[in-house]
């Protein structure tokens, strides 16, 4: 019966040893204590002796050469079956079933395997003090002032003005609510004929209608715009449209592929990923969009996608295509428009040339995008047909000036023309 | 669909198991010929007969060491220990080597049991035999408990905790044995490890295991009705594998938690779950989490006494209404 | 009163007197270089050894069938290997590594292979008695002819689960063996001064209507006459049987401890009834030649330098383990 004889254990920390000389050659008998070789660690040089007995048939290290701890060094007896280079002795008869190394969850977990140091999965992030001067704030309310960026100030007033001494979800809720400035829509008086049709606003529009006065009033608007070439963009999406739609349900327009860039462009230029609360102007490292959806000419909801600035093209599409299908169903929650750092409005399905959108106070910023079509352009010096789009801005003056806000757009419409969208979408550049 | 008692329904949940499987075998004090200290075993023996129902002497050690050596070797085995407070005396076998034995030996050795325990108070037995001690048994690694408080779920959780490959305790609530609820007919399989939303609400989450539920759900009535407080109330049930879920996501709804346990206040099994929301959901609570159990001493056997230890329904309509508001 | 049990022929045959001896040599050759290896600081934690108390082990070892089950204690190296388990499992696994039985994950105490019918050692004094009824249950029940066997020692007779567990075993007619190893020191007190009757194991029989069965454990032979009788009784259904074995342990309780309390000339007197030395006369009265009796002594000590070699090469157990087997799907999940 084959044996094997493998490197021995020669210390505590020795990995590896390295056979100096052989004292026996293949052919040759071995007797259980004959000297077999002469090995160097780190630390020694020692003799191995024979502790099993056999023709010595295969040297499988040999002078001069390096075996880890364990491994099979030459073989007495015969073929030895399991041929093996690997630290572990493999003639070992382990009689017990060996148990899978990774342990399953007795219960299925969302959130996959139960990590051993992470039991429970402490929540990493901090959403602001837990108390504005006297006033105590539970976490869910500092939750939701800190994601829909209210003012911890003004609520703590509140509660202070109302004898009370914390401010819960209630309070939060109920000063989201609440117009920013109150300034009522006036109402006119004017005359009606039975020609005439009075139509009143739906719930959407009047909500909307009162706050987009209100920021056209309040902030001053600048508008900018800037033509892109859409031809590569189209080249890309193209190849990918029928699988994306395949995949996820979802339509591949050129909304995410602007969004993806407005992500890039603002991480240049992050005063525009910003708030604005009339002194100071609140700069986020997340970049938080808001997606313009018009649900069918009655009313128009800006849906967030929540902390997107890393998203690859892919996964914004998806997040916007999910937070577009809720809004057409009605299904958006509180959530879905609270924290908005940047919007972005798209009305090419038209084909208008271009459209000056109203600021979301407090964003400082909102995008606009119109038709993308065949155009004549310049390309070199040559006239020739392009995908042609323009792309605007309207921006809060107050929060920085033409030139930044220019720069801006100069790096979005260069973001769109040149990056290589092709690998944000799965394939190897 | 039929109307059952709990204490029936545990009859049927064996039974159902017993007839389906026939390593499945049930050893206990007066289990057999008696059908139980509490009847909730009546039937069993002379369905399946002495050498699957055996009556034992009064020896816990040896009770839970033979089911452990058959289920060790092959069998299933159900074992009864009469009284929950009696575990203390065959804690060696539920602590030190029942939940041990698969890890220690690296798989080799599996032990599917079931023990069933008569848990609670309610029926004026004393301190030591009205013990809730669910929680004595939630903290040892390597055990699965469970505490149904319906007859459905007693069917259900039984049919899968003597399916499960795991040793399980399995607590029935003494003072339940008489409550009855509605069963479908047929096989009746349960999941370990799920809790159940009771009464869907938006203003706050009760949690409740065993007979305390009953009185959650009570309580849940009179907030509604009186107190304009719409509670939401989740059957914990299983213990060990525990539905954090659930629980979270409940909180994340309400922003309120509310446990109410039957043992006595320190390490009651809601300490563990106001742990784990006070982290992982720290960020839904709107207010602290309030544990609502019976204060920390051995319970009297007098029957108005015992009454007021355990959380009754007007003391939890009380505390829930005064921290709402406050 | 020790019964005692007459030898008229050779009712044992040389082929099983040569498991005999082989047993015995290799369960000494194992222990000694375990007590190495703990010297060297490669057997960790703690260790409890059998020196002296090989026969019983390997008697019974060689009686039982494959297919019976066995219990043991925490002192259960010797039956371990005395039911054909390889030793570098049972020395990995002292050393706690890769190689071991359990991988690392149960050390000394807890040895189980089930694969060779070890249904595990264990650490509770007298927990093992009640499980080991359940095993003989579960045989009976499934008109299985295993036997079951369990090992304890002189201390256990006196804790509540050994009483449990005889008077379980008879009321239910149990095909289980209960084997008592008087190695007359319970810990570090001497068993008697603690124990109300003479024989711990065998004046207690007749409480539970057995018989009182009083060996020397440290003749083999005599060992595994009585071994069989016992087993093949329980087999045929005739029940369970308490049997106590006179020895001696020339260690101490652990490897912790030298030792100390015992009166001097004491250990010297039991080292002149050494199971070793009274089988290796035994083989020569039975006509085995020297080389014959020292090709298994060679060969014994050839297999424990290998095993040496392959736990010494043997990593430890991956981390992956450490939440590895807590419940039977192989996971750990206590919540989701």
């Amino acid at each position: 019966m084959p044996e094997i004889i493998i490197m021995p254990q020669l210390g505590e920390t020795v990995a590896e040893g390295k056979i100096l000389n052989w004292f026996k050659a293949v052919g040759d008998d071995v007797k259980i204590g004959d000297r077999l070789f002469e090995v160097e660690t780190d630390k020694v040089t020692v003799e191995v002796e024979a502790i099993v007995a056999g023709k010595l048939t295969e040297i499988r290290t040999g002078n001069g050469a390096t075996a880890k701890i364990g491994a099979t060094v030459a073989v007495l007896g015969g073929e030895h079956v399991l041929a093996t280079s690997a630290s572990m002795p493999v003639a070992v008869q382990n009689t017990q079933p060996q148990s899978t190394p990774v342990p399953a969850p007795s219960v299925p977990s969302k959130h996959g395997v139960l990590l051993p140091f992470e039991e429970v999965r402490t929540p990493l992030g901090r959403f602001g003090k837990a108390a504005a001067g006297d006033i105590r704030l539970t976490p869910l309310a500092r939750r939701m002032i800190a994601q829909r960026g209210l003012d911890v100030a003004a609520l703590a007033q509140q509660a202070l003005a109302k004898g009370l001494r914390k401010v819960e979800e209630k309070d939060v809720t109920a000063f989201a609510e609440l117009p920013a400035s109150p300034a009522p829509a006036q109402k006119l008086a004017l005359s009606i004929s039975a020609a005439d049709q009075v139509i009143t606003l739906n719930a959407i529009r009047s909500r909307t209608g009162e706050k987009l006065a209100e920021n056209w009033r309040t902030i001053p608007h600048v508008f900018q715009a800037i033509d892109v070439d859409f031809t590569e963009v189209e080249v890309v999406r193209a190849r990918h449209k029928e699988r994306f739609k395949t995949e996820t349900g979802y339509a591949l327009t050129y909304l995410p592929f602007i969004a993806r860039a407005c992500c890039i462009a603002l991480q240049a230029f992050p005063h525009i990923n910003a708030r604005f609360d009339g002194k100071s102007l609140i700069v986020s490292n997340s970049i938080n969009l808001g997606i313009a959806v018009d649900l069918n000419h009655n009313g128009l909801v800006v849906p967030v996608v929540h902390g997107v600035q890393d998203f690859t093209l892919q996964g914004l599409a998806k997040a916007m295509g999910r937070q577009i299908e809720k809004a057409k169903n009605n299904k958006l929650t509180p959530a879905d428009f609270s924290g908005g750092t940047y919007s972005i409005t798209n009305n090419g399905a038209f084909g208008t040339s271009f459209t000056s959108p109203i600021i979301n106070a407090p964003q400082v910023a909102i995008l606009s995008s119109d038709a993308i079509r065949k155009k004549p352009a310049v390309v070199g010096d040559a006239v020739v047909p392009r995908l042609m789009g323009t792309v605007g801005q309207s921006f809060d003056h107050r929060a920085f000036d033409g030139a930044y806000a220019a720069a801006f757009l100069s790096k979005l419409k260069n973001t769109i023309e040149t990056k290589k969208w092709a690998g944000e979408l799965g394939e190897n550049t | 669909m039929a109307e059952l008692s709990y204490r029936d329904a545990v009859i049927r949940g064996i039974s159902q198991e017993m007839r389906r499987d026939n390593n499945v075998v049930f050893l206990g004090e007066d289990i057999g010929k008696a059908g139980g200290v509490f009847k909730a075993t009546v039937g069993l023996y002379e369905e399946f007969g002495p050498l699957r129902v055996r009556d034992t002497p009064i020896s816990e050690q040896a009770i839970l060491g033979a089911a452990m050596g058959a289920a060790m070797t092959g069998l299933r085995p159900i074992a009864e220990i009469m009284f929950s407070d009696f575990v203390a005396v065959c804690f060696d076998y539920i602590a030190n080597e029942m939940p041990k034995i698969s890890y220690m030996t690296n798989g080799q050795v599996k032990c599917p049991l079931v023990i069933r325990t008569g848990n609670g108070a309610g029926v004026r037995f004393g301190a030591q035999h009205s013990q809730s001690i669910e929680n004595w048994t939630m903290m040892i690694p390597g055990l699965k408990v469970v505490a149904p408080s319906s007859p459905i779920d007693v069917i259900g959780l039984m049919a899968a905790a003597i399916r499960d490959n795991n040793p399980v305790i399995f607590h029935e609530h003494k003072a339940l044995y008489a409550t009855k609820g509605e069963v479908p007919d047929g096989e009746i399989v349960d999941t370990l490890g799920t809790a159940k939303i009771l009464r869907p609400g938006k203003d706050c989450t009760i949690l409740a295991l065993a007979m305390m539920v009953h009185r959650a759900m009570d309580a849940a009535e009179i907030l509604a009705r009186d107190h304009g407080i719409d509670a939401e109330v989740i059957d914990v049930r299983s213990l060990v594998p525990l539905d954090t879920q659930t629980m979270l996501a409940s909180v994340a709804k309400t922003g309120r938690l509310f446990t109410v346990e039957e043992n006595p206040r320190l390490l009651g099994w809601g300490a563990e779950i106001a742990s784990i929301v006070a982290d992982e959901g720290f960020w839904d609570l709107d207010g602290p989490i309030v544990r609502i159990t019976t204060p920390h001493i051995p319970l009297p056997a007098a029957d108005h006494l015992e009454d007021l230890a355990l959380p009754n329904v007007p003391r939890i309509v009380e505390k829930i209404r005064r921290v709402m508001n406050g | 009163m020790v019964k005692s049990m007459a030898i008229e022929n050779d009712d044992i045959g040389n082929e099983k007197r040569l498991e005999l001896w082989r047993k015995q040599v290799e369960i000494r050759d194992c222990e000694k270089r375990a007590y190495d290896l703990f010297l060297q600081n490669l057997i960790k934690g703690t260790s409890h050894l059998s020196l002296g108390q090989e026969a019983i082990a390997a008697a019974f070892g060689v009686a039982m069938q494959k297919g019976d089950k066995s219990f043991c204690t925490y002192r259960g190296h010797a039956h371990t290997l005395a039911r054909g388990v390889p030793m570098e499992g049972m020395l990995g696994e002292l050393m706690l590594r890769d190689i071991g039985l359990m991988r690392g994950k149960g050390g000394s105490m807890h040895l189980t292979s089930v694969e060779h019918g070890v249904m595990g050692s264990y650490a509770i004094i007298g927990a093992h008695l009640p499980i080991a009824c359940g095993s003989a249950w579960r045989a009976q029940y499934l008109g299985e002819k295993d036997v079951t066997v369990c090992f304890f020692g002189d201390g256990t007779t006196n804790i509540g689960a050994f009483h449990e567990a005889l008077n379980f075993a008879v009321i239910w007619k149990l095909p289980v063996v209960f084997v008592c190893e008087n190695n007359l020191y319970m810990e570090y007190t001497l068993n008697s001064d603690v124990t109300a009757v003479a024989s711990p194991a065998g004046d207690r029989a007749s409480a539970y209507g057995l018989e009182k069965i009083v060996i020397d454990g440290n003749d083999a032979d005599v060992v595994y006459r009585t071994a069989n009788t016992a087993i093949e009784k329980a087999r045929n259904g005739g029940g369970p049987s308490l049997v106590e074995c006179l020895t001696y342990r020339h260690s101490g309780h652990s490897r912790a401890d030298p030792g100390k309390y015992r009166p001097p000339g004491e250990l010297e007197k039991w080292m002149e009834r050494d199971p070793i030395k009274i089988y290796k006369q035994r083989m020569k009265d039975f006509g085995f030649t020297e080389a014959q009796i020292e090709a298994v002594e060679a060969e014994s000590k050839r297999k424990v330098e290998r095993a040496t070699e392959l736990c010494k090469a043997s990593p430890s157990a991956p981390e992956e383990l450490l939440t590895a087997d807590v419940y039977a799907d192989g996971g750990w999940a206590w919540r989701n």
